[in-house]
């Protein structure tokens, strides 16, 4: 495998030093390009209490491509698979290479707060969501309770 | 005639078929008997009037006392005996009085003869008294049976010296025959079985009775020999005339001509007859038991002996043997030397004794010990020309043999045949070591280095130095490779038949030896001796030639025979015949030459330095004129420098001064620089350079003389076996320096496609001066000689850009287009140099496009034909010609100043905002001369942006400002450039440029120094302008702080190579140090191991090459892993050139005979780059 470019390096270094309030990424003992992430549930949120796992992983090509984010925590949000796929512009065609691991988790954080079933990915999540917020609502906090427990 | 003829009329008969026979003027043998006769009795009849019944018995009695008596002395003369048969005449036993006689009054008897017979002189004068005194020396040796002096003395004498009976044909030959012969005769000691074959003769004269069984008959040759060879050889060497016509069987006992050979055989035999050194016997074996008439045919054995003399052959002879053969060697290359008459004679007797071999089927002995094992089975049989079958099964055995042979010519891997055997020697493995102690050298030298220090020692003659092993080694004991083995065998022949009491001659010797090329014989074996001091040490690259080269001279850094310390010191007879040919040549005995290429000049002096512990021992470069006299400052100063270092270039330049200047005798005396001395030691470095010895180069080096000379290469064969010559000849290595000797029996071989036979000459030749390991050999202990880290070789496949594709496919179709042609019309050797500069182009752009119109300078094929190259190609021409319509979004000038202003105004002064981070690689802050700003406003590496928008291009993605996202575009960027007053201003970025081999090699750096950043590495390439041009652009795109580039081309002078070399080396953290390497100035000599990374830009036609270059930092002292990374353009002419490095590294380069092989493999190369 190639060398760690020096970007990867550096980013490491600050997620560890200076982390983001709610988000811990760690790299992987055996490869550094492999992160395990967890995100705090962001207030206010149905996610509020939650601790979600998610994989991170940066392809050979970061950062000219984005790098690859999964949930492993089972989630109810419209915008992420069962199988814990996020859809997110970001990650997808606009990425841009000066985004970081910092700047992606950020980023879904955000989605957790404010969700958006207009651009869904799971498409039984969204109706539900559009049709019945509320209800959507309560079993992503039960799902959370559930699934995501501190 | 009738069957009633007395004996008279016989005979008398005999005279007139004589003289039927001899058609030409001059006159026969027997006549010129009769004549000599006529003259003692005072007979005044001539041959033709022989009716005469008075001269008849007269002329039996001398006959019949001429043939007894020389039965006993077979070299007498026939003056002589006629001088004796006129004292005994009327005796009662002539024969035995007269020997009686001559062993009494010998001296006073050749005096008497000479006097008396001195109008009938026809014997040569070199009958003196030496010689006869060798006679009576033969007839004691053969008297041991006591000579009974019988009334029959005939009976008695033919079975007791039936041998001697050859002699006395021959002798009465070589007596009459009245060449110029010189040369020391001697006499007949013994003569030994060769071999027999059976031969059907024909009769030409109808015999009265039938002749027995077991009938002797002789050989005889009815033309005088005064014959000259120019009248029996045309110009060409064809024989003019029939040879079954010259030799003639005769009937032994009346001495009456018979029959003749078949021609074949005559051939064969007409050039020995009376060569001194074989003789024949000739039996009778079946006549169908009725007498002959002419036409009929009938069977004869034909018992070949060799004789004592032609063992005997003083080296003077085989001497003038082996001037002879080289004139002849220069004659089948040049046909301009004319040969002399003897030396044509010389040469057909070689060549019939050779066919005579053949014809006898007489093979060499390969096996000595299997032979020895079966010697008491070992029956030769007889060889029966006349049975089919056998002769036919033995044809196709031999058919067959030469099919095996010759399907080892179709072994195309005979080079690594040739190297393993040099190679594969035990006594290498078991090589004594010499550790030179640590006084004289400070290095620690490896096992095998060791070892090759006791053989170079040993070669020097230096044996008290080197180790020695319980066997000392024996000089040598190779036989010379162009001499074979043969073996006696049994005596067939009709002599021992008839006579089993013939004292057979003990097996003292089973074997004889003979060099069939030049006609030599011997009893002895011929050792291959070789008193030339020296060899090719000829280590694989990086196994420490330098180091072993040294430890030898350190060892033995000056000549102690000239100090008369050694011992083991030969005499000077012995030494080097250059030596001794210029012995007006002041010697330098303290000091060893060194000739180097000019890159490896520093080196050399410094790995001396290294190496050497003993303070009075010092190493000088010699560059022309820093030393004003060199031969007083070796011969005459205190200290003269032990070692003198110098290129190959100043040995040239001084030679070209002599030669111009000293006309027509180079005056060596007048001189004072390296042609006036004589060196202790000579050695060359890249031995190879020589390989050409038309070169002017080469020529100056054959004449530097020293006493020790050495040859170092890595590869001493480079495409052809005749490289080799050059370094044989430089090594005097007798008698391969002779280009005779090497011609006809390496090049030619070669040529004719005989490459075994080539190659084990060869082999046999380097044998003991030849001295070769390689990485993979292992040890005594089975360990490997080198321990080197392993080897990582990448071929990084990259696709053009742009740019490069559109002019990359123009070219490609003009290339394509003028091969086609080429082989339509069949000239496509005549194209050979426009299709040469089609495919330069293409492999330049795929470099760069900026490379196109400048020279290749490694491509030998073209460096004397640059009118194509100069041509200037117009790229952009090239760019647009076929540019349909792709919008160029390029600033317009108002846009360009107005971008300018605006960045130029938001970071000002531009040279203090230091702050700038790129976001894609996060480096802060960018060096000045890397950054580069978008329309938007933004900072960027250079590196990281561009390869951020070919990214997005290669995905078909739009290009967005990684800030912003603001679209932009390559064509709409700035950047900074360096004004002459240190300060930076804006200026439009052209991106155009940029190739995707720096691209790729700058990724590459830039990951290896975020990995680990004070690395060395090399980048080679072999386009000089190309290593320009990278320079150029990893100045731009890395910071001077952190990358710090070396550039080693041709074009560096010799103080900088060294000071370039040497800065490289040094390890500076966190400096990332990259040398862009010339692959012809660096890639041989240099050692680069601080370095473990290296980038190899461009293929090169030949893999060795690169190899070659590779191991510039793969060797010895590389203690770290290799990665090499190759990069190749995808779907390109460099593709196609692997696969053609491929196809040479199975084929292998060297078997390429001659230069129109090359040209044709390389149009197969070129219909290969183009299919």
């Amino acid at each position: 495998m190639a060398s760690l470019p020096k970007r990867i390096i550096k980013e490491t270094e600050r997620l560890v030093t200076d982390p983001v309030p709610g988000i811990t990424a760690e790299p992987h003992d055996d490869n550094l390009r492999y992160f395990k992430v967890t995100i705090e549930g962001p207030a206010g949120s149905p996610y509020e209490d939650g601790l979600f796992n998610l994989e991170l992983y940066l392809p050979d090509d970061y950062p000219m491509e984005a790098p690859k984010v999964r949930f492993l925590t089972k989630i109810y949000h419209p915008n992420i698979d069962r199988l814990g796929r996020i859809c997110l512009d970001i990650l997808k065609t606009n990425w841009s290479p000066a985004l970081q691991i910092r700047t992606v988790l950020l980023s879904v954080q955000a989605l957790l707060a404010s969700p958006n079933p207009n651009d869904p990915l799971a498409n039984d999540v969204a109706e539900d969501w559009i049709k019945n917020e509320q209800g959507a609502k309560a079993k992503a906090k039960e799902w959370t309770a559930l699934y995501a427990k501190k | 005639m009738t069957d009633s003829g007395t004996p008279k009329e016989d005979r008398k008969r005999f005279f007139k078929d004589e003289l039927e026979s001899s058609e030409s003027q001059i006159p026969s043998l027997a006549e010129r008997l009769d004549k000599s006769k006529s003259f003692l009795f005072g007979e005044t009849t001539e041959p033709e009037d022989s009716g005469s019944s008075l001269f008849v018995p007269n002329q039996m009695d001398i006959v019949e006392f001429e043939k007894g008596f020389k039965e006993i002395m077979p070299d007498i003369s026939d003056k002589m005996c006629k001088t004796l048969f006129e004292k005994f005449e009327g005796d009662a036993k002539p024969v035995a009085s007269a020997v009686d006689y001559y062993f009494d009054h010998n001296k006073s008897l050749i005096k008497e003869s000479k006097k008396d017979t001195e109008i009938i002189d026809l014997s040569d004068d070199s009958y003196d008294d030496q010689h006869s005194s060798s006679i009576i020396h033969s007839n004691h040796m053969n008297s041991d049976p006591p000579i009974h002096s019988d009334s029959h003395p005939k009976l008695t004498f033919q079975s007791l010296f039936s041998q001697k009976k050859d002699e006395l044909k021959k002798r009465k030959a070589e007596t009459t025959n009245e060449r110029i012969a010189k040369r020391k005769k001697s006499s007949i000691l013994w003569k030994k079985f060769l071999g027999s074959m059976q031969v059907t003769a024909m009769a030409t004269r109808p015999t009265i009775r039938p002749l027995k069984y077991g009938s002797e008959l002789k050989l005889h040759v009815t033309e005088s020999k005064n014959l000259s060879p120019s009248k029996i050889y045309d110009s060409k060497g064809k024989r003019k005339l029939s040879m079954a016509q010259l030799v003639k069987l005769r009937d032994r006992e009346q001495d009456r001509e018979i029959g003749r050979i078949p021609e074949d055989i005559a051939q064969i035999v007409y050039p020995l007859i009376d060569e001194s050194g074989v003789s024949f016997e000739v039996t009778l074996v079946y006549s169908g038991d009725k007498r002959l008439s002419i036409g009929d045919s009938f069977i004869i054995q034909l018992d070949c002996f060799l004789t004592s003399q032609l063992f005997e052959k003083e080296p003077v002879s085989s001497q003038s043997d082996s001037t002879s053969l080289k004139q002849s060697g220069w004659e089948i290359s040049t046909n301009a030397i004319s040969e002399t008459q003897e030396e044509v004679a010389n040469k057909y007797k070689r060549v019939g004794l050779l066919a005579l071999f053949n014809k006898l089927r007489i093979k060499e002995v390969t096996d000595e010990a299997k032979v020895l094992e079966s010697i008491d089975n070992s029956e030769p049989d007889i060889v029966d020309l006349e049975d089919d079958d056998t002769f036919e099964s033995i044809v196709s055995e031999n058919n067959n043999e030469q099919d095996i042979n010759h399907s080892d010519t179709m072994d195309l891997n005979q080079l690594q045949n040739f190297y393993s055997i040099a190679q594969s020697l035990e006594t290498l493995k078991n090589l004594p070591e010499t550790t030179p102690s640590k006084d004289i050298m400070k290095l620690n030298l490896r096992r095998y280095q060791k070892q090759g220090l006791t053989w170079m020692l040993r070669r020097e003659g230096e044996f008290s130095k080197a180790a020695s092993s319980e066997e000392i080694t024996p000089p040598d004991a190779m036989m010379n490779p162009l001499w074979k083995q043969f073996i006696w065998p049994n005596d067939m022949s009709w002599v021992s038949k008839r006579d089993s009491s013939v004292p057979k001659s003990s097996i003292e010797n089973i074997f004889y030896y003979a060099n069939l090329h030049t006609g030599e014989f011997s009893m002895e074996k011929p050792i291959l001796v070789t008193s030339m001091k020296g060899g090719i040490l000829s280590d694989e690259m990086g196994l420490g030639k330098t180091i072993s080269t040294l430890s030898l001279i350190l060892s033995a850094p000056r000549d102690s025979s000239s100090e008369g310390k050694n011992l083991f010191e030969k005499e000077p007879s012995e030494m080097s015949p250059s030596l001794t040919k210029n012995p007006q040549k002041p010697y330098a005995s303290k000091t060893t030459l060194i000739v180097v290429p000019m890159s490896l000049l520093h080196q050399w002096h410094s790995e001396f330095e290294k190496s050497c512990s003993d303070k009075n021992l010092h190493a000088e470069i010699y560059y022309g004129g820093n030393v004003s006299n060199l031969k007083a400052h070796l011969t005459k100063s205190k200290n003269p420098p032990t070692v003198l270092i110098t290129t190959y270039g100043i040995i040239q330049n001084e030679w070209t001064k002599l030669v111009k200047t000293s006309e027509p005798e180079i005056d060596l005396n007048s001189t004072t620089g390296l042609f006036s001395v004589s060196f202790y030691r000579i050695v060359l470095d890249e031995g190879h350079i020589i390989r050409n010895r038309q070169t002017i180069t080469s020529k100056a080096v054959l004449q530097l003389t020293g006493k020790c000379k050495w040859v170092l290469t890595g590869t001493p064969i480079i495409n052809r076996l005749d490289d080799m010559y050059s370094l044989v000849k430089f090594l005097n290595l007798e008698p391969w320096s002779q280009i005779g000797f090497w011609k006809q029996f390496v090049s030619i071989p070669f040529e004719n496609k005989h490459f075994k036979e080539a190659f084990d000459v060869v082999n046999s030749i380097l044998e003991p001066v030849f001295l070769r390991r390689t990485k993979s050999m292992k040890d005594v202990d089975g360990k490997p000689l080198v321990d080197l880290p392993p080897k990582e070789v990448v071929v990084e496949r990259l696709q053009f850009n742009e740019d490069q594709d559109t002019v990359y496919k123009q070219l490609l179709n003009r290339a394509e287009d003028s091969v086609k042609l080429g082989l339509a019309r069949g000239d496509l050797l005549k194209k050979y140099s426009t299709i040469l500069v089609n495919i330069l182009r293409l492999r330049q752009v795929c470099c760069d496009v900026r490379l196109l119109g400048s020279k290749d300078e490694n491509d030998e094929d073209l460096s004397n034909n640059n009118i194509m190259l100069n041509g200037q190609l117009d790229i952009n021409s090239l760019l647009t010609g076929n540019d349909n319509g792709t919008k160029t979004n390029d600033f317009t000038e108002e846009e360009l100043a107005k971008t300018i202003k605006i960045i130029g105004e938001k970071y000002y002064p531009i040279e203090d905002s230091s702050s700038f981070e790129c976001s894609i690689c996060t480096t802060e802050p960018i060096a000045l001369s890397a950054i580069i700003f978008t329309e938007c406003e933004h900072a960027f590496c250079k590196g990281c942006l561009i390869e951020y928008c070919d990214y997005q291009h290669m995905k078909n993605l739009d290009m967005k400002c990684p800030l912003c996202r603001h679209e932009i575009s390559k064509d709409r960027l700035l950047a900074l450039k360096k004004k002459e007053d240190g300060s930076y201003e804006l200026c439009h970025f052209n991106t155009k440029s940029r190739s995707s081999k720096i691209v790729a090699l700058a990724n590459h750096l830039q990951q290896l120094q975020d990995s680990s950043p004070s690395e060395q590495v090399v980048v080679f390439s072999q386009f000089s302008s190309y290593l320009d041009i990278l320079d150029n652009e990893l100045g731009e795109i890395f910071s001077s702080k952190s990358t710090k580039i070396y550039k080693f081309d041709g074009r560096l002078s010799l103080k900088d190579r060294s000071s370039v070399l040497k800065d490289f080396q040094i390890k500076i953290p966190g400096v990332q140090k990259i040398l862009l390497l010339s692959l012809k100035a660096g890639g041989v000599g240099l050692n680069l191991t601080s370095a473990s990374y290296a980038f190899m830009m461009d293929p090169w036609w030949s893999p060795s090459m690169e190899d070659q270059a590779i191991d510039r930092i793969h060797r010895i002292g590389q203690k770290k892993n290799v990665k090499v990374t190759r990069f190749i353009m995808e779907n390109s002419i460099e593709e196609k050139m692997l696969q053609i490095q491929e196809r040479k590294r199975t084929i292998g380069e060297a078997m390429d005979a001659d230069e129109d092989d090359r040209r044709k493999r390389r149009i197969d190369e070129i219909k290969m780059l183009f299919e």
